[in-house]
């Protein structure tokens, strides 16, 4: 899988970016201007699962109704029709959705129509949605079409994923499998092309790229050059010019896009994390910012005879606008915990201070000293009330994270992933072990079969020298035991063969993690957190390799590793590509 | 950034037109097309319910245009130094302020018979959900127009309040302002100010204007060498001590009228989160009521059960 790290000087962020271009979508094309005494004006928004993915992060339910949108439907879905409404589609241009969107125009489901493709769409199927509007007499109902280049999914300011429902497309497997062929390796780099363009379209800027030789990532980089290229070539038509794109287009800094290639370094998508976000992602159910718990309703002695109880599932949005999630999420899980008392304790004073107003308010013609404190209290409690939405707000935000993290610390303390991870940091800092790997594996209660292999493969990546073919056999039939696959290991037995260099790059950095205290430490007293066997770790800063390809390349220090590494630069107009450093 | 295609759009349709025409296919497009699109959509129901919508919001509209463009007027606090064109009187605020009531009330009334008629006749649930909606809209739009006219109101009533405590603090009453005060009294009182104030106006009027004529019959009176000084230093001194009360009671009602002020906008917030609170007992009431009843015949069931 090859990942792409961009540094931008753009001063909006791309998810701002991102938000302000599909708000104007929805406002039929027209930049948006907020008026208090406007008049309403509604519409009912149309979108497959591709619009729904890009949505669904940067736009609640409520700013859409703000927006105007009465309904919001799925493009293959009944639908009914709705007279005197006009309807915005945004939809991907594929054959089914082009055949959905002219079986409506033949139906005659809207008013209006107003086409919004998320990348471009091709000339024919936009004859196909002619023909089917002439057939259907309907070519003055499609008001506007418009190709938006927003193919590509903001999960927050400064972070992007390129797609969701089809990314099994371009996953790591599918580039990497042995049996893939020359027209789906085509397919997959197209499809990552068009969302990396997409995104510099929204950015409106034109990076310089740069990406290592003889990889997946130099076939995208080529490709990605080449279309900016053209497009840039037609200056009247150019995406990169325009009014709306403000900043980007006189800095002089150009954003500088890495394409790496996921084979430099296995090891940290396999590494056991430790930060509450990371954790998050490792060990719950999250998907596009929306984390799904199933509560388990305790144990409890369920009568004979009684229906047992259904787990209540939950799901939380854990959105920008979080500010404990902002705050926290790359912080080590022991600090979370501790802050999120801290908020807990914060939030029950204030509810205090408005619980004795009420009580003052009760003294009200029993006491003449409480009337004349009464004066003063009428001050505060209009104050009280007006900050009510503020203190349910805040409460809100402590029972989800409450909840989110004590589901964390379960998982946690069911797999023992605090041992992996201090494990794991030693193998990759090359520290001294002080168990053995075989005796974690063998454990029976530390961790499921998925952890094992995970650590037993980091162990693998990162020794210098093979382990012998005995200690290979012991460790397979551990993990056999321990009921692991063993096709993992095949398979990064044969990649360790191909990238020799492999051994190099699997330098991790000096990092120590300093166990705060050793076992059954209890956080403290009133706390719901109650830590007892987790070791509380400390996390020092660490480099990984891909933090240091890009520091060489952005400092343009030279470096054995990225000296060899290619330059490309859509906008000069020589077309060949230089070796610079 | 993104682009419009609509025009490439439309070369598609005449291309594909022409095309048609050129293999002889009768889709329906060229000339007849349109004459057909006209004649298809006129039977088509014109929705009788966004009819009905977007009057109400033209007539909200109207409403909005209105105030606004006397709001200048309405707002302009010196309208007896200002020339003809710009002077509103009270009795026209008034008049203002009544129209826009009952125009709010025709529309929001207007509002709820929508509301009724609209899931009427229809048995969609997606058209049901975009009408309630397209509800919730408009009467937003009312409640922002609303306030509009509330906040003009607002400054209207307190810059009255505001005149009556100037007024108050007249030190000595001439004749003049005594005449624009209770001038002034006459004129407001429609607007809704508390009973103190007319009452504590005049109480220092009166007494002022009660010992002025008693210091001018003392003053021309004969038994000046004996007593003036005396007298006057007495009567000076209860000037003195009658201007501390009014002062001090003057201070007291401004307080009260500050507390009061609170008060009522506390209760303007209580009365909403009551309203609020209402639908949900309610529902909770039903949920009761609900078991109690399953509770009564489940009861009744396990009597039924012979005993094993």
């Amino acid at each position: 899988m090859a990942s792409a790290a961009a540094a931008t000087a753009a001063a909006a962020s791309i998810r701002e970016r991102q938000t302000v271009a599909l708000k104007r979508m929805l406002n039929f094309n027209v930049p948006h201007i907020k008026n208090s005494t406007g008049e309403p004006v509604w519409k009912v928004l149309i979108y497959d699962r591709f619009g729904q993915d890009i949505i669904s992060p940067l736009l609640s339910v409520k700013e859409l109704r703000d927006m105007g949108i009465t309904l919001h439907l799925l493009l293959h879905s009944d639908r009914d029709p709705i007279p005197d409404v006009p309807a915005v589609y945004f939809v991907m241009p594929t054959e089914e959705n082009i055949d959905r969107m002219c079986q409506d125009l033949r139906n005659q489901l809207y008013e209006s129509y107003y086409l919004n493709f998320i990348s471009a769409i091709s000339r024919s199927k936009l004859e196909d949605i002619a023909n089917a509007a002439l057939a259907a007499s309907a070519v003055t109902q499609v008001a506007k079409v418009f190709d938006q280049y927003l193919n590509f999914i903001t999960l927050e300011d400064d972070m992007f994923v390129l797609c969701n429902q089809n990314k099994e497309l371009v996953s790591y497997r599918a580039i990497n499998r042995p049996d893939i062929t020359d027209t789906e390796m085509e397919t997959v780099m197209d499809t990552i092309v068009d969302s990396l363009f997409c995104f510099f379209v929204t950015l409106g800027a034109v990076p310089i790229i740069r990406c290592s030789r003889g990889t997946a990532a130099e076939m995208v980089a080529v490709k990605l050059d080449k279309k900016l290229r053209e497009n840039l070539r037609d200056a009247r038509n150019s995406l990169f010019t325009g009014d709306t794109l403000g900043a980007g287009q006189f800095s002089f800094q150009r954003p500088l896009l890495v394409l790496v290639d996921r084979n430099i370094d296995l090891a940290t998508p396999l590494h056991h994390t430790w930060t509450y976000q990371a954790l998050v992602h490792d060990v719950l159910d999250f998907h596009l910012n929306r984390v799904n718990l199933e509560e388990s309703s305790g144990v409890e002695n369920s009568p004979a005879g009684a229906r047992p109880k259904r787990k209540n599932k939950k799901s939380y949005d854990l959105t920008p606008v979080d500010k404990f999630w902002q705050k926290h999420k790359g912080s080590p899980f022991p600090e979370v915990a501790e802050s999120v008392q801290q908020e807990l304790e914060s939030y029950r004073a204030q509810e205090d201070e408005v619980k004795r107003l009420k009580s003052i308010m009760g003294l009200e013609g029993e006491d003449e000293g409480a009337i004349s404190m009464l004066s003063d209290n009428t001050a505060k409690l209009t104050s009280a009330v007006s900050s009510l939405p503020e203190l349910l707000e805040k409460k809100r935000l402590i029972d989800l994270h409450t909840n989110v993290a004590t589901a964390v610390l379960e998982h946690i303390k069911a797999r023992k992933l605090d041992v992996y991870f201090e494990y794991e940091e030693k193998i990759m800092s090359k520290t001294t072990l002080d168990k053995s790997l075989l005796d974690i594996i063998s454990d029976p209660d530390a961790g499921t079969p998925e952890d094992k292999m995970r650590l037993f493969l980091i162990y693998y990546i990162s020794t210098q020298q093979a382990p012998s073919e005995a200690d290979l056999e012991q460790y397979k039939k551990a993990l056999t035991d321990a009921g692991c696959n063993l096709n993992p290991l095949q398979y990064i037995k044969q990649w360790k063969a191909f990238t020799k260099m492999a051994s190099a790059p699997a330098s991790y950095g000096s990092t120590t993690t300093k166990p705060m205290g050793l076992l059954s430490r209890v956080m403290n007293t009133g706390s719901q957190f109650v830590m007892e066997g987790v070791k509380n770790l400390v996390l020092k800063q660490q480099n990984l390799p891909v933090t240091r390809i890009l520091d060489n390349l952005m400092e343009m220090k030279s470096n054995p590793e990225t000296d060899d590494y290619r330059y490309f630069d859509p906008k000069m107009l020589r077309g060949n590509d230089s070796f610079f450093l | 950034m993104a682009v419009d295609i609509t025009l490439l759009f439309r070369a598609s349709v005449k291309t594909v037109k022409t095309r048609n025409k050129a293999l002889g296919v009768a889709v329906g497009g060229g000339v007849d097309g349109s004459r057909d699109e006209l004649f298809r959509r006129s039977p088509r129901p014109k929705g009788d319910f966004s009819c009905r919508a977007r009057e109400v919001i033209s007539h909200i509209g109207k409403l909005r245009d209105f105030l606004l463009e006397h709001r200048k007027d309405y707002i302009n606090a010196y309208s007896h130094t200002m020339s003809e064109y710009g002077r509103m009187t009270d009795t026209e605020r008034d008049q203002i302020d009544q129209d826009a009531q009952i125009f709010m009330r025709t529309c929001s009334e207007a509002i709820q018979q929508l509301r009724t008629e609209a899931h009427k006749e229809i048995h969609s649930q997606q058209v049901k959900e975009h009408r309630t909606a397209v509800l919730d809209f408009i009467e937003d739009y009312l409640k922002r127009v609303c306030k509009l006219y509330s906040e003009q109101r607002a400054i209207r009533v307190k810059r009255v309040v505001d005149k009556k405590r100037l007024s108050k603090l007249e030190p000595e009453p001439n004749t003049k302002t005594r005449e624009s005060t209770s001038s002034e009294k006459v004129s407001q009182s429609p607007s809704k100010d508390s009973e103190e104030n007319p009452a504590t106006e005049e109480h220092p009027e009166k007494i002022l204007a009660e010992t002025q004529p008693e210091l001018g019959t003392w003053g021309d009176g004969k038994g000046e060498d004996e007593l003036s000084p005396e007298e006057i230093q007495m009567f000076e001194q209860e000037n003195q001590r009658l201007i501390g009360e009014m002062n001090s009671l003057f201070d007291e009602v401004r307080q009260i009228e500050g507390r009061v002020v609170e008060i009522s906008r506390l209760q303007e917030i209580f009365t909403e989160k009551v309203l609020q609170q209402e639908a949900e007992i309610d529902s909770i009431h039903q949920l009761v009521v609900g078991a109690t009843e399953n509770i009564k015949e489940g009861n009744e069931d396990i009597r039924e059960v012979p005993h094993l």
